[in-house]
Formats: structure tokens, C-alpha cells, sequence
């Protein structure tokens, strides 16, 4: 069963201008890189990538019908989407404890949500 | 004939229920199916034995011929092909063949139990869950302990139902890095049982089902992990305060504080199995909050024994479970200690530390702990104050009664 690990941080801090010291960006790209490597190893991995800031997504809006652009993300929350994983586990534990590697600095979370299976 | 036949039904759904349920549930990975399978056999059991004859081993029967509608449900519905491919092929009628049979039924209540109480579903789902589940509560009666509706209550049981079905929890025993995050899943939703049979004993005279339960529960938890110090505390925790029960009420109906329980109403059965259970706990070597919540409870219960409350003792054990898992209960609880151990002042200075729920004087437990200190004090006017402002906040019938009570001799 596939399940999608969705990384949800406060973006401002992987801003070099506001945020974090480059270091420990480093450090936690490293960190990605090493669970890629394991989930890999595992045969896990289906795929994941980084995501770029809100300020560059774009979301289009189907009301009635209609549909219309709108700058930003769908939602305007405290946390943003920030990257994802999707990985083959047998069961949710096995996703969870998978969810639990994801790095991300001091605040962060990861949400597990299986993927529909047609 | 008739009747002897529905009593052996109801021994058996009494004795093996949990078991079968449990076995169905695990085996077709799937707890709706288990309940219908488990209905349906308990059903044919009323059409078939009066008419029949009792089969030579009721449960197994009953597991037979649940297991046998549960891989029929399966088979018309086709998607848990993968759930039900080592299911062998059952016997053409087997409610016939099996009443000679005997087969013992797998034991899969504590693979269940960790399904029910997965730390993923909400907590409120884990324990209606549990209850639904393992005891075979009806949803009417969890609904009602919850101070919920019948189908508020069904759709959170539903929705509880369909993620462990559709993120694929998993059914087997947590992996050993797993475990202790689990374990604990598994005792905060006892807990929560444990917390609403003690508040149930004051507002509902058909309380005693829902503790009997919970003090079945943790019974089994003790004897499928005896090797776990903290399931030995739980369900020393849940006897202590059980043991109780026949004393927390006058013949009115007003509560009955702790200290002031006549212990002659104390069920010295359940006293001493969870001295029994404490002590098995405590050669294990791994303390912790529910062996010192017992402890606590223990201390209050050697007044059967020695006549006196060992106060000190009570508010030492406070201090610890402060240390180890603080809450504005315990700090609140730990100050009344303080006061019979010290004085009526010492507890309020202790009452006054406490931190907690952020609107502290709109907290029930608060507002009648310190009207009894204060009472205790001296200070009529200030205990008074407290009484009506504890009143104010909706305390359960034979809590109101209480505090009505201690209102009217301070003549306020």
C-alpha cells in the first residue's frame, strides 16, 4: 500500500534572509538525502521532492463551473506544504515509523495519508 | 428445554463473547464483518439449539458458524479476497457437523485490544471502540456514558472503523520500537474508561456495567501482559477505587468523601487483588504513574487495616507522581493530602501553587477542594463562597447533594 508523507513547516524559516543559519539547512538537506538513500535501500521509495514557497504557487478555483486564478496557496495557514514522500509500506505503522524519519529542524510535522487504492 | 437452551447461549456469548468477537475481527481483518458474523451466529444459535439441541461446545460453535458468515460476506462482497485467501473452504452446513465438534478459538483479544486503541484514531474513538468491540457494549450504552447521541456515537464508531479499514492499520502485535508509544495508547484509553465508570458511579444507577467492564478489561490486560509493570497498576488502580463503590453513597444519595467512607462497605476481595497485582508490579522493577496512582489509592485503603490514613505517606506519593506526570488533578488532590497530613493552611498554600485548566476558579474539582480546606480552616465565609461557586457549576446529582449539605451546616 502507498502512502504520501506530507512535510508541513513554517517556510519563513528555510528563508535565508529571515530564517535559519545556512549549516543547519545544510544539515537537514543531508538528512533527506540519508532517508532517500535508506528508503531506497528498503525498496520504499516511490517518490518525493522539495517543494518551492507558497509565493510561487498559483491556485485555480472551479466554482459553479467556472474556473478563475488565484495567487497562493489553496490554504493560508501557519505551516506550509513544504515536500512529500510517497512510500510503498505494508501498513500504517510501517508508514508512520517512516513519517518519523523525515527531518525538519525543531518544529515540524508530517501528515501520513494513504493513498486510495482504485 | 427453550430456556435452558437461551441460558447456555447467554453463559456462552458471557464467557467466550470477547474471544470469538476478537477471533473473527483478526482473522478477516475487519471489525464490521466480525460484528455482523458474530450477530448472525448468536442469532441462528436462538432458531437452531431449542430446536436442535445445545451444541457439545456452544463457543465454538459460535466461532464456526461466524467464521463461516464472515467468509461468505466476504466472498459476495469480493474486496477482502486478500483478507480471507487462507480462510479454508468451510463445511457445506456446518451448524449440523459442528455440534459434536470442539475447536479451540485462537486467542486475539490483545492484537484487537492494540487495533482498538491504535494511537492514530482519536482517543474518544479508541475507548467506544474497545468497549463496542471487546465487551460487546451496545452503542446506545457507550453513547450514553459519553453524554452522547446513539448516532453521533455510531459515526464515530463508523469513522474509527473505516480508517483502521482504509489507512490499513495494522492487526498484528506492535514491533518491540513500537511498543511502549502503543502500550501506552492502550492504557491512557483504559484509563479513560476507568475515569468515566468512577464519574458514573454518582450520576447513573446502571453505572456498574461500564466498570464491571473496565474492570474486566484491565483484568485481561494483566493476564495477557503480565510482564508489564504499568498494566499491573492500571488494573490494581481500577480495583482500588472499584472496591469503593458500595461506600461513595448515603441512602440519599449524596456523595460520600473518601476519608469519611464507612470501610466496613469496602470490598476487601478487590483490596486484596490489587494488593496482589501492585506487588507482582512492584518485583518487576519499572515504576511508574499508574503503579503510584495505586499506590496513592492503596495508602487510602490500608484504613480497613490500621484505622488511620497514612496522610504522609499519601501526600510523599503525591510529590513523586508530580514529579513524573504532573496535571492540576494531582496538584489538586496532593494539596487536600497536604491539609490532613499538616494543616488546613498548609493545604491551602499548596492549593494556591497549583497550576492548571486556565479559567482554575470555573473547575469544579478546585472550587470543592477549597471548600473543604477552607472549612477545615475555620474561614465559614470563604468556604461558603467557594460552595456556592462549586455549585454553580453544575456538579453531578450526588455531588450537589454533598455540597448542598456542607453548605446548609455553615448555616450560609
Amino acid at each position: 500500500m502507498q502512502y504520501l508523507l506530507l512535510i508541513y513547516t513554517d517556510e519563513k524559516l528555510w528563508d535565508p534572509a529571515t530564517g535559519t543559519a545556512p549549516a543547519v539547512l545544510q544539515e537537514i538537506t543531508a538528512a533527506h538525502m540519508r532517508l532517500g538513500a535508506e528508503l531506497q535501500e528498503a525498496g520504499a521509495m516511490v517518490g518525493g521532492n522539495r517543494l518551492q514557497p507558497t509565493a510561487t504557487a498559483t491556485t485555480v478555483r472551479t466554482v459553479a463551473g467556472s474556473q478563475s486564478l488565484h495567487d497562493g496557496p489553496y490554504a493560508e495557514t501557519r505551516e506550509q506544504l513544504a515536500g512529500y514522500y510517497l512510500v510503498e509500506a505494508p501498513d500504517l505503522d510501517a508508514a508512520i515509523a517512516w513519517g518519523k524519519k523525515i527531518p525538519g529542524g525543531p518544529n515540524y510535522a508530517v501528515e501520513v495519508r494513504p493513498v486510495h487504492v482504485m | 428445554m427453550a430456556r435452558d437452551a437461551a441460558q447456555i447461549l447467554a453463559e456462552a456469548v458471557r464467557e467466550a463473547g470477547d474471544r470469538i468477537r476478537a477471533a473473527l475481527a483478526i482473522r478477516f481483518r475487519d471489525l464490521d464483518m466480525a460484528e455482523e458474523a458474530f450477530a448472525f451466529a448468536s442469532l441462528r444459535a436462538v432458531e437452531t439449539w431449542p430446536r436442535d439441541g445445545v451444541p457439545r461446545d456452544p463457543a465454538a460453535w459460535l466461532y464456526a458458524v461466524g467464521r463461516r458468515r464472515a467468509f461468505d460476506i466476504g466472498r459476495r462482497t469480493k474486496v477482502r479476497e486478500t483478507a480471507v485467501h487462507d480462510a479454508p473452504e468451510p463445511a457445506p452446513n456446518p451448524e449440523t457437523i459442528l455440534m459434536a465438534a470442539f475447536e479451540p478459538i485462537p486467542d486475539e483479544r490483545l492484537r484487537l485490544i492494540f487495533v482498538c486503541c491504535h494511537p492514530a484514531l482519536a482517543p474518544e474513538a479508541r475507548i467506544a471502540l474497545t468497549l463496542r468491540t471487546l465487551c460487546g457494549l451496545s452503542v446506545e450504552r457507550i453513547a450514553r456514558a459519553w453524554l452522547t447521541t446513539e448516532v453521533a456515537m455510531l459515526q464515530r464508531l463508523t469513522r474509527a472503523k473505516r480508517k483502521i479499514r482504509d489507512a490499513r492499520i495494522g492487526f498484528e502485535i506492535p514491533e518491540p520500537d513500537a511498543w511502549g508509544e502503543r502500550l501506552d495508547a492502550v492504557l491512557a484509553t483504559l484509563e479513560i474508561a476507568y475515569a468515566q465508570a468512577y464519574e458514573d458511579a454518582a450520576l447513573a444507577s446502571d453505572a456498574a456495567d461500564l466498570a464491571a467492564e473496565t474492570l474486566r478489561l484491565s483484568g485481561l490486560l494483566a493476564e495477557l501482559l503480565p510482564e508489564e509493570p504499568e498494566v499491573l497498576g492500571l488494573a490494581a488502580l481500577v480495583r482500588l477505587t472499584e472496591s469503593r463503590r458500595p461506600a461513595r453513597l448515603d441512602a440519599a444519595g449524596a456523595m460520600i468523601p473518601l476519608s469519611e467512607q464507612d470501610v466496613r462497605l469496602w470490598d476487601g476481595r478487590l483490596i486484596a487483588e490489587a494488593v496482589a497485582l501492585m506487588r507482582r508490579a512492584a518485583e518487576l522493577g519499572r515504576s511508574g504513574p499508574y503503579q503510584l496512582m495505586a499506590a496513592i489509592h492503596a495508602a487510602h485503603a490500608s484504613r480497613l487495616e490500621i484505622g488511620t490514613t497514612p496522610w504522609s505517606d499519601v501526600v510523599t506519593l503525591y510529590d513523586i507522581l508530580m514529579a513524573v506526570r504532573p496535571s492540576a488533578v494531582t496538584a489538586v488532590n496532593r494539596a487536600v493530602a497536604v491539609a490532613e497530613a499538616q494543616s488546613a493552611e498548609a493545604g491551602l498554600a499548596a492549593l494556591a501553587t497549583v497550576e492548571g485548566p486556565e479559567r482554575l476558579a470555573a473547575w469544579l474539582p478546585y472550587q470543592a477542594a477549597r471548600a473543604g480546606l477552607y472549612a477545615k480552616a475555620g474561614r465559614d465565609a470563604e468556604a461558603a463562597e467557594a460552595l456556592k461557586a462549586a455549585l454553580a457549576l453544575h456538579p453531578a446529582p450526588a455531588e450537589r447533594l454533598f455540597l448542598e449539605r456542607r453548605l446548609a451546616a455553615l448555616g450560609a
